[in-house]
C-alpha cells in the first residue's frame, strides 16, 4: 500500500482541482443549442477571428508547449521516485546523528548551514512523522556514542534534544553507535514484548573509520548528507622536531590535501605565538583523482606540491601554527590549521667541579640556574653529581661520567672517549706558549653573539685529538681550542685550555659563550617537541607532575581551551584525567603543570577531512536513501507537480476549448 | 376583390387597390407571345410609330405614307410597334432557412411574391410563380389576367418552408423550363453554402431582366445572442460552437455586410438589380416605395 506523504494538502488540492475540471467539462457539454437559418456566416466569422487574432499561431504552439511542460514535469517527478517514504518513522525508531568533525562542513548547497544542521533538520522531520503509538530514541556519535534521548513518544522532547546536539571535532566510528542502538532497542519494554525490528536512521556523511567490523539488528536507512562538489583543503599531517645537530633549530613538516573537485593553490602560513614567520606555497591536486588524471595534470604542467617544510630557531616555549590560507569555498575550518607546542628549554641543574675558579663561579652564578652547586673534585668522586643535568669540570678529569647528561670541560678532556688530548706518562701534553684564535664558527648557536675572539689569547693549550664526528667550534693557532662532541646520550663541550691564564674571562665573549652553551645543552637535553593529541583524546596528569605544580596546595586545575574554560578538582592522591578534548586548538592549564603547561589538539585526519559523502550505506548494512539532496529537493518536485503540473493541465484545457470560441 | 382578400392573408383589399395603379416595368424591350399592353420588339399594329421602310409588292396599302409619296414621289411604308404581353417570373425561396425571424421571413417573401404576382396579373402579363428550395418544388404555370389572382394566392398560401437551399439546382431547372424572355424576380435570403453565383448565372443571362430581392430578418442582421452556444443550422443540422463575444458579433456583421455587397456587385455587374430588405421594413413600404425606386414597378 503506498504511503501518502502529504495526504491533507493532496486532498485539498484534489478538492479544488477535480471539481474545477469537472465544472469546465460540464460547461462544455451543456452548451445551449440555438437554431439559426445558416451557420455559413458564423463559421466564417470564427475562422476570420482565429486567423486575425494575435498570437493565434503561438496559441496553437502554446498547447504543444504546455503539453511538453506537463510531460516534462511528470517525467522529472518520475525520474525521482525517492520520496519521504523511505524516511518514514517506524514503530520503534532509532535516530543516529553524526556529530563528528566532517559534519561541521558547510556545503555550498546547504546555504550556510552545516551538515549537522541539515542532519538535525532531517531528523526532526523524521520524528515529526512519528505516529502516536510509536517511539524514537536519539543517539549522537563521533568516535564515541551518546544516547541523547532514550525511547519516548514525545515529539517535542525529541526535537529539543536533537536541537541540543553540539558538533565536535572528533573522528567517526560507527561501531559504538550501532552497539548503542542495539542496546537501546533491547532496553525498550515494547521491544521485549514484540518482535518489531527497529527502524534505524543514520544521518551522516558516511565516512567512518571502522566500516569493517559493523553489525546491527535493526533495519538501517542511511541518508547521506553533503555534496560531492564541496571544496576542502586540509592540513593532514604535521610534525615538528629539533635538529639533532643543532637543537635550537626546529623543523616543521606539514602535509596538505585537497578533498574538493578542482586543483587548488594555497599559501601555507607558519606562525609562532601568533606572529607570522614564514609562508610557503602549495599546489594540491584533488584527492579523488585517479593516477591517470594526475599524470594528465602533470603533462599539462600542473605539478602537485602537497607538503611544506619550515625551519626556525627556537629557544623559548612557543606554539607553532601551520595554516592553509585559501579559505575561499573551504567548507571545513577545523582542518585548516594544525598546532604544535614547543616546550620551554629545560631549566638545568648545574654542578661545577672545581678547586676554586673565581670567574667560573661568577659565570655559573649569573646564569639564573636551578640549584647551581660547586663541589671539589674529591667530593664529586665521593658520589655526588649523578643527578645533575650539566656538570662543569674545571681542570679536573673525572674518573667516570654519568650515563646521561651534558658536560663542559675547561683545561681537561673527558675520560675514555675518542676525543682526548695527547698524553705522555699519563699527563696531558700542552703547547708551551701563548696561542691566539685562528677561526671560529660564527653561525653556531654556542658562538652566536660572540662578536670577536681576536683578543683571546690562551696559555699552554692542550693538544686535542679530535675525532671526525666531533665539531670544532674555535680553532687556535696551535690546534683546536673548543670542541663539541656527542657520545650517545651524552654531550661534551671541551674547552682545551685553562681559563685562568687566558684573557677570556676578561672579555665580553666569555659570558656570552657561557650563556649560549648552557642554553644549547639544555635544549639538547630534550630533543622532542610535544606532539599533539587527536580530538577525543584524554590526558592523564601523573601525580609527580601535580606535586611539582603545587602539591597539596593544588586544589583545582583550570583547563582553558577553544571551547571555553573547565575546572577540574585535584584529588589529594592519584592522578587527574582531562578530556576528552572535543575541539581542536590549544589547551592551557592554570596553574601550569610542568611538562603539561600547554598542548595542542589537531584533527590531522584525512578520513575526516575528506568531505566526499559515501553513496552507499557503511559496510553495506541497510539501504541507502538515494538522492543526497534529501527532502527539500524531493518536496520541490512534489510542488512542481502540484503548483506547476495541474495548473498547466487546466490552462491547456482552457486553451484547447478557447480555440473554438474565438 | 374583397372576397379574394378575405381568402388570403397575404394581401388585403385596400393594399390591392393601391397595387392596381402599378405595373411591372422592364428595362429591356422584350418580345412577348400574345397581344398585350406592352411594347414589343416586333413591329405590329399599335399606334406608336416605329420606322419607315420601302414598299414592296404585297404590302398592305393602308400603311403607305401618302404624305411622303406626295413630296418625294416614292412609296414608303410606315411601321408601328407591336404591343405584346410581358413574361414575369417570380421565384420564391421556401427553403427551411426562411422559416425564421420575427417578422417571419417566409411569410414576408410570400407576401412580396403575392403583391408582385397581383401587379403582373392585373396588367395582363404572363405571370409564373415558382417555389424553390433545393430545386423547383412547385410552380403555378403561366397565369394571365385578374381572374388568376385567387389561384396564385392559393398557391402561395400552401407553400411551407422545408428542405435545404440549392440555388444552383433550382435556377438551372427554372431556366431550362422557361425559355420565354421576361422579368425574373428572385426572392430569397441567398444563404446557400454552395454559393449563389452558380445559381444566379442561369438567370442573369440576356434572357431575363433580373431582380434579386434579398430578405433577411432583423435577428439575422443584428443577432441578439448571448453566452456559450451551439448554433445549429436549420437546413442541414450543421453545428458551430461559439461563445458570443463583442468581437465575434462585430465580425459576423462585417461578414454579412460583405456577403450582401458581394451579391449586389455580382447582380449589378450582370445587368440585374439588387435590393436588400429586412422583414422589419413594412411590406407595403417595400412594394410601394423601394421596388418603385429600383425601377421594378412603375
Amino acid at each position: 500500500m503506498p504511503n501518502l506523504l502529504n495526504p491533507i494538502p493532496a486532498m485539498i488540492a484534489a478538492g479544488i482541482v477535480v471539481p474545477a475540471l469537472l465544472l469546465l467539462y460540464f460547461l462544455k457539454l451543456r452548451r445551449r443549442e440555438f437554431d439559426v437559418p445558416s451557420t455559413l456566416l458564423w463559421k466564417k466569422a470564427i475562422q476570420d477571428l482565429q486567423v486575425n487574432a494575435p498570437f493565434q499561431r503561438l496559441r496553437r504552439n502554446l498547447l504543444l508547449l504546455m503539453q511538453l511542460l506537463l510531460l516534462l514535469a511528470l517525467l522529472l517527478a518520475f525520474a525521482r521516485p525517492v520520496s519521504r517514504v523511505a524516511r518514514r518513522a517506524g514503530k520503534l525508531t532509532v535516530v543516529l546523528i553524526d556529530r563528528s568533525a566532517s559534519m561541521s562542513a558547510r556545503d555550498p548547497d546547504l546555504k550556510g548551514r552545516s551538515r549537522l544542521d541539515e542532519a538535525k533538520r532531517r531528523a526532526k522531520d523524521l520524528v515529526s512523522g512519528l505516529s502516536t503509538d510509536a517511539a524514537a530514541t536519539v543517539i549522537a556519535f563521533d568516535d564515541s556514542a551518546e544516547t541523547v534521548q532514550p525511547f519516548t513518544a514525545d515529539v517535542g522532547l525529541l526535537k529539543r534534544k536533537i536541537d541540543a546536539i553540539e558538533p565536535t571535532d572528533r573522528r567517526t566510528r560507527l561501531k559504538l553507535a550501532y552497539q548503542l542502538a542495539d542496546a537501546q532497542t533491547k532496553f525498550d519494554p515494547d521491544q521485549l514484548r514484540s518482535n518489531i525490528k527497529p527502524e534505524v536512521h543514520l544521518f551522516s556523511d558516511g565516512r567512518a573509520l571502522d566500516t569493517d567490523d559493523l553489525s546491527l539488528v535493526g533495519n538501517l536507512t542511511f541518508e547521506p548528507i553533503g555534496s560531492n562538489q564541496t571544496a576542502n583543503l586540509a592540513v593532514v599531517g604535521l610534525s615538528a622536531k629539533r635538529n639533532y645537530e643543532r637543537p635550537t633549530q626546529v623543523q616543521v613538516f606539514a602535509r596538505l590535501a585537497n578533498f574538493g573537485p578542482e586543483v587548488k593553490r594555497t599559501d601555507v602560513q607558519m606562525s609562532v605565538d601568533g606572529q607570522v614567520r614564514s609562508v610557503a606555497a602549495a599546489t594540491l591536486l584533488p584527492d579523488r583523482w585517479t593516477e591517470a588524471e594526475r599524470q594528465a595534470s602533470e603533462q599539462a604542467g600542473v605539478f602537485a606540491r602537497d607538503s611544506v617544510e619550515f625551519t626556525l630557531d627556537l629557544t623559548q616555549s612557543a606554539v607553532i601554527m601551520v595554516e592553509q590560507m585559501n579559505k575561499d569555498g573551504d567548507a571545513l575550518a577545523a582542518d585548516d590549521s594544525a598546532l604544535v607546542v614547543v616546550p620551554p628549554p629545560k631549566t638545568l641543574s648545574v654542578l661545577l667541579v672545581t678547586d676554586g675558579n673565581y670567574f667560573l663561579e661568577r659565570a655559573v652564578g649569573s646564569l639564573s640556574l636551578k640549584d647551581p652547586a660547586t663541589v671539589t673534585p674529591a667530593k664529586y668522586e665521593a658520589g655526588l653529581g649523578t643527578t645533575y643535568d650539566l656538570i662543569l669540570f674545571d681542570r679536573y678529569q673525572p674518573k667516570a661520567l654519568p650515563q646521561v647528561g651534558s658536560f663542559i670541560y675547561f683545561g681537561t678532556v673527558p675520560p675514555g672517549l675518542k676525543l682526548s688530548a695527547e698524553q705522555r706518562d699519563g699527563k696531558m701534553l700542552a703547547d708551551v706558549g701563548v696561542a691566539g684564535v685562528l677561526d671560529w664558527q660564527r653561525d653556531h648557536p654556542i658562538l652566536r653573539g660572540v662578536s670577536s675572539l681576536s683578543k683571546l689569547y690562551v696559555s699552554d693549550p692542550l693538544r686535542l685529538i679530535v675525532p671526525s664526528d666531533a665539531e670544532v667550534l674555535i680553532d687556535g693557532t696551535t690546534g683546536p681550542l673548543v670542541v663539541l662532541y656527542r657520545d650517545g646520550t651524552r654531550t661534551h663541550l671541551v674547552v682545551g685550555f685553562d681559563l685562568l691564564p687566558s684573557t677570556w674571562p676578561l672579555i665580553v665573549s666569555f659570558p656570552v659563550f657561557m650563556y649560549n652553551s648552557v642554553q644549547y645543552l639544555a635544549v639538547g637535553s630534550e630533543m622532542n617537541v610535544r606532539q599533539s593529541f587527536e580530538p577525543g583524546a584524554t590526558l592523564r596528569l601523573p601525580r609527580t607532575a601535580l606535586e611539582r605544580a603545587g602539591g597539596a596546595d593544588l586544589k583545582q586545575l583550570r583547563l582553558i581551551g577553544p571551547a571555553g574554560t573547565t575546572v577540574h578538582p585535584v584529588p589529594a592522591i592519584g592522578e587527574v584525567a582531562l578530556g576528552p578534548f572535543d575541539r581542536v586548538g590549544t589547551y592551557k592549564l592554570d596553574p601550569p603543570v610542568p611538562s603539561y603547561e600547554q598542548f595542542a589538539v589537531n584533527l590531522l585526519d584525512a578520513n575526516e577531512s575528506n568531505l566526499l559523502p559515501q553513496t552507499s550505506a557503511p559496510a553495506g548494512i541497510g539501504q541507502t536513501l538515494i538522492g543526497t539532496g534529501g527532502q527539500s529537493r524531493l518536496e520541490l518536485w512534489w510542488w512542481l507537480i502540484a503548483v506547476g503540473g495541474l495548473p498547466l493541465l487546466l490552462i491547456e484545457w482552457w486553451v484547447y476549448t478557447r480555440r473554438v470560441h474565438l | 376583390m374583397t372576397q379574394l382578400a378575405e381568402k388570403s392573408s397575404l394581401l388585403d383589399s385596400s393594399f390591392m387597390a393601391r397595387l392596381d395603379q402599378l405595373d411591372v416595368l422592364s428595362r429591356k424591350i422584350l418580345a412577348g407571345k400574345l397581344k398585350g399592353e406592352r411594347r414589343s420588339k416586333q413591329r405590329g399594329q399599335s399606334v406608336e410609330f416605329a420606322d419607315y421602310r420601302n414598299y414592296v409588292v404585297g404590302d398592305d396599302l393602308r400603311f403607305i405614307d401618302w404624305s411622303i409619296y406626295a413630296r418625294l414621289d416614292k412609296l414608303f411604308l410606315k411601321l408601328f410597334l407591336e404591343e405584346e404581353d410581358l413574361a414575369m417570373y417570380v421565384l420564391v425561396d421556401v427553403s427551411k432557412s426562411c422559416d425564421y425571424g420575427n417578422p417571419h421571413k417566409a411569410t414576408y417573401l410570400k407576401r412580396v411574391a403575392a403583391a408582385l404576382g397581383y401587379i403582373g396579373l392585373v396588367n395582363y402579363n404572363r405571370v409564373t410563380v415558382a417555389a424553390m428550395s433545393d430545386s423547383i418544388v412547385a410552380e403555378t404555370g403561366a397565369l394571365r389576367g385578374r381572374r388568376r389572382v385567387a389561384g396564385m394566392l392559393d398557391f402561395l398560401n400552401k407553400l411551407e418552408p422545408a428542405g435545404p437551399s440549392h440555388l444552383a439546382m433550382a435556377c438551372k431547372r427554372f431556366a431550362l423550363g422557361h425559355r420565354q424572355k421576361g422579368v425574373c424576380i428572385v426572392l430569397s435570403d441567398f444563404f446557400d453554402k454552395g454559393g449563389y453565383e452558380a445559381g444566379l448565372r442561369y438567370v442573369a443571362s440576356g434572357k431575363y431582366d433580373l431582380f434579386c430581392v434579398q430578405v433577411l430578418s432583423p435577428q439575422e442582421i443584428d443577432p441578439d445572442l448571448q453566452g456559450d452556444l451551439k448554433l445549429k443550422d436549420m437546413e442541414d443540422a450543421d453545428t458551430a460552437e461559439v461563445s458570443i463575444t463583442q468581437p465575434l458579433i462585430k465580425q459576423y456583421k462585417a461578414n454579412l455586410n460583405a456577403y450582401c455587397l458581394a451579391l449586389k456587385d455580382y447582380v449589378t455587374r450582370r445587368g440585374g438589380t439588387y435590393l436588400f430588405t429586412s422583414t422589419a421594413v413594412p411590406f407595403e413600404t417595400l412594394v410601394l416605395n423601394y421596388l418603385r425606386e429600383r425601377g421594378l414597378l412603375g
